[in-house]
């Protein structure tokens, strides 16, 4: 379970506060998606979420399980299950897609990893996804096509088995088929773990076609401004958020 | 390949004057701690290439100077510096590519990068000194702390700070695949140490 409650938000080392008094609670098993126009603040609250270095919480408490984790770093954010599926997944030169994933289940699980079963574990979900098994051995998304770096991202997730996932503009970079390949395996997880939930992140209805969610919001100037269910996804399809 | 010359330059805390005059296509790998270094490279021998792979990790004040001369036409050179600036000391590049007049069709390309862990004065003066107007040359450099960036996605998946900053030094510090890791296992275990 993840609750935000009136967090305020700004970019650090400026005065420019992007979210308002924002609060969210998503229970385990649930799905939500937040949807707005381009420049509402959406990534920030998944930036908010994993502490990224950028963002600074002016007031407000993020809960995981009932726990406080405003004090957390990311790396201790992310082992406690949380994943964020980065709309601009970060190029690495020189790290290894394997070697990176190896440490990070093993930072997880505390635990050496067996290479035999982490590369097989891996072969298959690379199939899965249509990715090509010599990946495994490139640099971290150097020179992946953007499809296959949002692919990587839920390779990643797969492996690490997190319980809450928050899916940052999905579908961007994606063509139909890969949209379709990804949300296959998206679904396919939440059906394994039913009580891991998601957070869907998107400007753009389309994805929720594919990935069902429980509840929508929909984001203006860095707040709520209403919730509904999947019909409310569909009324900005035809209207637009100004109607709104 | 079989008409491929490799040299390694392995050193630890040393000072030294090296000259190489490179008459077949040759790959030197430089991989030395706390180590202050004159290379002199001149390509003498028309249409051969040289890589320069430099690895370095830094303590002290230490200088780095390399010169690339093409003393024949058609010669390429590719000159790769990395260094890991550990304390709060100076790390100095000096990267000077030579090509004078008659040495056409000639490249000299450069790539320099230093990370400084605390707060060490770093600097890299590259230097293209070219009179031949049918040549190409290129050179980037960098110079900052481990990218936030970088740290931020590793972070994000799970991994701790410190072992994030190995994966980062490792990648930065082996910056080709080619070569034979028992070779460089006192620079490996050096990596480690920072
Ligand atoms: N690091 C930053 N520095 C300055 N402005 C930023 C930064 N990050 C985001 N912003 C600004 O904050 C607002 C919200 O950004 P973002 O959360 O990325 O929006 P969305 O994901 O909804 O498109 C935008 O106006 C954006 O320009
Ligand atoms: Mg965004």
């Amino acid at each position: 379970m993840l609750e935000l409650k009136k967090i305020n938000a700004k970019v650090k080392d400026s005065d420019k506060q992007i979210l308002n008094n924002l609060s969210l609670k998503i229970n385990d098993g649930q799905i939500h998606a937040i949807m707005g126009p381009n420049g509402t603040g959406k990534t920030t609250i998944a930036n908010v979420i994993m502490n990224h270095y950028n963002y600074e919480l002016i007031s407000g408490n993020i809960l995981f399980d009932n726990k406080n984790i405003n004090n957390l770093s990311t790396d201790e954010r992310a082992r406690l299950g949380i994943f964020l599926c980065n709309q601009a997944p970060t190029e690495i030169e020189g790290v290894s897609n394997s070697e990176f994933l190896r440490t990070a289940l093993s930072s997880k699980t505390g635990r050496k990893v067996n290479l035999y079963t982490f590369i097989k574990d891996m072969e298959e979900n690379m199939k899965s996804l249509g990715l090509d098994s010599s990946m495994m051995h490139r640099s971290l998304n150097v020179g992946f096509s953007g499809g296959e770096k949002k692919k990587n991202e839920i390779l990643q997730l797969k492996i690490l088995k997190p319980k809450f996932i928050i899916l940052d503009e999905l579908d961007s970079g994606l063509d139909v088929d890969s949209l379709k390949i990804v949300c296959r395996n998206i679904n396919e997880y939440k059906n394994e773990n039913s009580n891991c939930s998601i957070l869907i992140i998107t400007h753009h209805p389309k994805i929720l076609e594919y990935i069902k969610p429980d509840v929508v919001h929909i984001l203006d100037n860095g707040m709520i401004v209403k919730s509904g269910d999947l019909s409310l996804a569909y009324k900005i399809e035809e209207e637009g958020y100004k109607n709104e | 390949m079989n008409d491929l010359n490799i040299i390694y330059i392995l050193e630890k805390n040393s000072k030294l004057d090296l000259n190489y005059d490179i008459d077949k296509n040759t790959i030197i790998y430089n991989y030395s701690v706390n180590t202050s270094l004159n290379i002199n490279i001149n390509l003498v021998c028309e249409g051969v290439f040289v890589k320069y792979y430099c690895n370095v990790i830094n303590y002290d004040n230490n200088i780095h100077h390399v010169i690339v001369k093409h003393l024949v036409s058609n010669t390429c050179s590719y000159i790769y510096c990395h260094g890991v600036n550990v304390d709060n000391n100076s790390l100095l590049f000096y990267i000077d590519g030579v090509i004078p007049k008659g040495s056409n069709k000639s490249t000299n390309y450069q790539d320099s990068q230093i990370i400084n862990i605390k707060f060490g004065k770093s600097k890299i003066y590259p230097n293209l000194l070219i009179d031949e107007f049918d040549t190409s040359s290129s050179h980037s450099a960098y110079i900052g702390k481990l990218k936030d960036e970088y740290m931020f996605y590793l972070n994000s998946v799970g991994i701790n700070n410190k072992d994030a900053k190995h994966l980062l030094l490792y990648a930065f510090l082996n910056n080709t695949d080619s070569i034979d890791n028992d070779k460089i296992d006192f620079f490996l275990e050096e990596i480690d140490r920072i």
